[in-house]
């Protein structure tokens, strides 16, 4: 538009697409009761993991991105 | 005893949200409707936060795992992309309705497309598929203020207690009140829910891994999808659902009004990036609810498993404490789905006559008491009628998903595009829930309705495309790349 300079690139926003992989795709193969972990059956350690990565995945993402960085303070 | 609790808390509900009214501006329609677009990222967290824990994480998620298993847990899933989405749905909701001064979906849809009807009838769907909601509050506030008060409170007097308590502080104080009122909610729910999930498995079970030994051992089909008997809620429907509502979760009329409430853009990233942490508190229920499998077993109304559970154990003032967050789980959604409805009608019907136009405020108040009023006569009338109408609610919704987000980065997108496309999911998500084939071959109908409605969306605006000048697009953020010159965006 009236941007005269090229825009830096946001490619760091791919991270976002973290927590439907690993609720959509990666919860395929984890749909199991065996091996238990922490005393948990193993779905529902894979899905607390993904809920504890998925704020990673953001934090992957704004990390990344420069929008976030220039409003930073 | 218990009751007391519930009834204090309640009490203090209402003076939260009345004193945040103070110094607040008495005319504007924004100041009460979107908090003055002035919203810290605490206040922005806790609202939303307040928002997604409703009665249905406390009744709803306990007894849909007490009854179908694990699968319950699409809750957590379905959020987590949500809020991941919100990351960039969020700041361009919020520019575009700031740039405009703009209100929730229905009016930023009627802006985009320069076509007030659009806003009347995608107000009137909107209505039609958030009102199952609010019912749904004041059904689950019965619930609970029954089982806290061991029966004493009837269901009736429970639920006009849910309808006058949610309309004193969302129509004194709007949107910065709900927050205000969810910082109460919200630390109550964290401490009762800490506190039951350390004394369930120590008083029934003797620990966490005696408890899910013991869960493993006897209702092991419980642990994995599709779940015990039935083949309703497996893998497919699971997918299908937690990518349907993830890409639903940023339109939903409630969720905007948190987006637009925020101070900045800024303040949505960071929210998008602390909100999933809060949603490890729903494995709280779930894992509650299966439990409940073995302590109270073959209960007619899976909704009571964790409130019969606790009922039978906790000491009466911890169990009122329980109930104190149940009930304000219920009001502090219900009230934002009030307000949500109230500004969509005023801003987007009643008030788009240049005689009605300065009253916008004063409608937006008078359509969320109406809409409050309507749903707890429904509740009392026809109990059921809402309740079946709210399974298709977020299918629904989703449906209004390209007029309102795609359509913003989409110059070529067509209002005839768009409405036909609206048309077509609106369709396939209904006849498919009518005929009883939702979910349709394992997967959600409105994920089908979505995709049906995306491709005729393209289709139609290929064929005769529009084309948007740039005001009526997302701008994208200006990035300063080397500090000096550019404007702040703030």
């Amino acid at each position: 538009m009236r941007d005269p300079e090229p825009r830096p690139s946001r490619r760091s926003l791919w991270w976002l697409l973290g927590p439907p992989v690993l609720f959509c795709v990666a919860v395929v193969p984890a749909n199991r009761v065996e091996p238990w972990v922490l005393g948990m059956p193993f779905l529902v350690f894979w899905l607390l993991l993904a809920t504890l990565l998925s704020p990673v995945c953001v934090w992957l993402a704004a990390r990344g991105d420069p929008v976030w960085k220039a409003h930073r303070r | 005893m218990s009751i007391a609790i519930v009834a204090l808390f309640l009490v203090a509900a209402c003076v939260l949200g009345i004193r945040a009214a103070r110094g607040q501006d008495k005319v504007d329609l924004a100041a009460w409707s979107v908090g003055g677009r002035s919203l810290g990222l605490l206040m922005t967290l806790v609202l939303m936060a307040g928002e997604t824990y409703t009665t249905f994480s406390y009744l709803g998620a306990a007894g849909w795992s007490y009854t179908h298993g694990v699968s319950a847990l699409y809750v957590v899933a379905y959020l987590s992309i949500g809020m991941a989405a919100s990351y960039v749905v969020g700041p361009l909701l919020w520019s575009y309705a700031h740039r405009h001064g703009l209100h929730n979906i229905t009016d930023i849809a009627a802006h985009r497309f320069g076509a007030p009807w659009l806003g009347v009838v995608l107000t009137v769907a909107a209505t039609v598929f958030l009102l199952p909601y609010v019912q749904l509050q004041i059904t689950g506030m019965g619930t609970v203020v029954a089982s806290v008060s061991y029966g004493a409170v009837g269901l009736g007097l429970s639920y006009l207690v849910a309808f006058a308590v949610s309309e004193v502080f969302v129509l004194a104080s709007g949107l910065r009140g709900s927050a205000w009122v969810s910082v109460l909610k919200d630390v109550t729910v964290v401490v009762t829910l800490a506190v039951v999930f350390v004394f369930v498995p120590l008083h029934f079970f003797g620990g966490y891994g005696a408890m899910f030994a013991q869960i493993g051992a006897e209702r092991a089909a419980w642990l994995t999808m599709p779940g015990p008997g039935s083949s309703t809620y497996g893998l497919a429907w699971f997918l299908s659902t937690a990518l349907l509502n993830g890409a639903v979760y940023s339109v939903i009329p409630t969720t905007v009004a948190g987006f637009l409430g925020a101070a900045s853009p800024q303040t949505l990233r960071r929210n998008a990036l602390l909100l999933p942490l809060y949603q490890v508190l729903l494995f709280v229920p779930v894992i509650l609810g299966l439990a409940a499998t073995l302590v109270v077993p073959g209960l007619k109304d899976s909704n009571l498993a964790l409130f019969e559970m606790l009922g039978t154990a906790l000491p009466e003032w911890l169990f009122g404490l329980v109930g104190a967050a149940g009930a304000l789980s219920a009001i502090v959604p219900m009230a934002v789905f009030m307000l949500a409805i109230g500004t969509m009608w005023s801003r987007s019907v009643l008030g788009l006559h240049e005689r009605t136009r300065g009253r916008q405020r004063q409608l937006a108040q008078v359509v969320t008491l109406v809409a409050g009023g309507l749903a707890l006569g429904m509740t009392y009338v026809f109990p059921n009628a809402l309740v079946r109408l709210s399974v298709i609610s977020y299918e629904g919704l989703a449906q209004l998903l390209p007029l309102v987000v795609i359509a913003l980065v989409w110059r070529r997108m067509s209002l005839s595009g768009g409405v036909a496309g609206l048309v077509a999911g609106l369709l396939v998500v209904v006849v498919l829930m009518a005929t009883g084939n939702d979910p349709w071959g394992g997967v959600n109908a409105g994920a089908i309705g979505l995709v049906l409605n995306l491709l005729v969306a393209a289709a139609v605006s290929l064929a005769r495309p529009g084309s948007a000048p740039d005001g009526r697009l997302a701008a994208p953020e200006p990035v300063p790349a080397r500090s000096g010159t550019e404007e702040d965006h703030r």
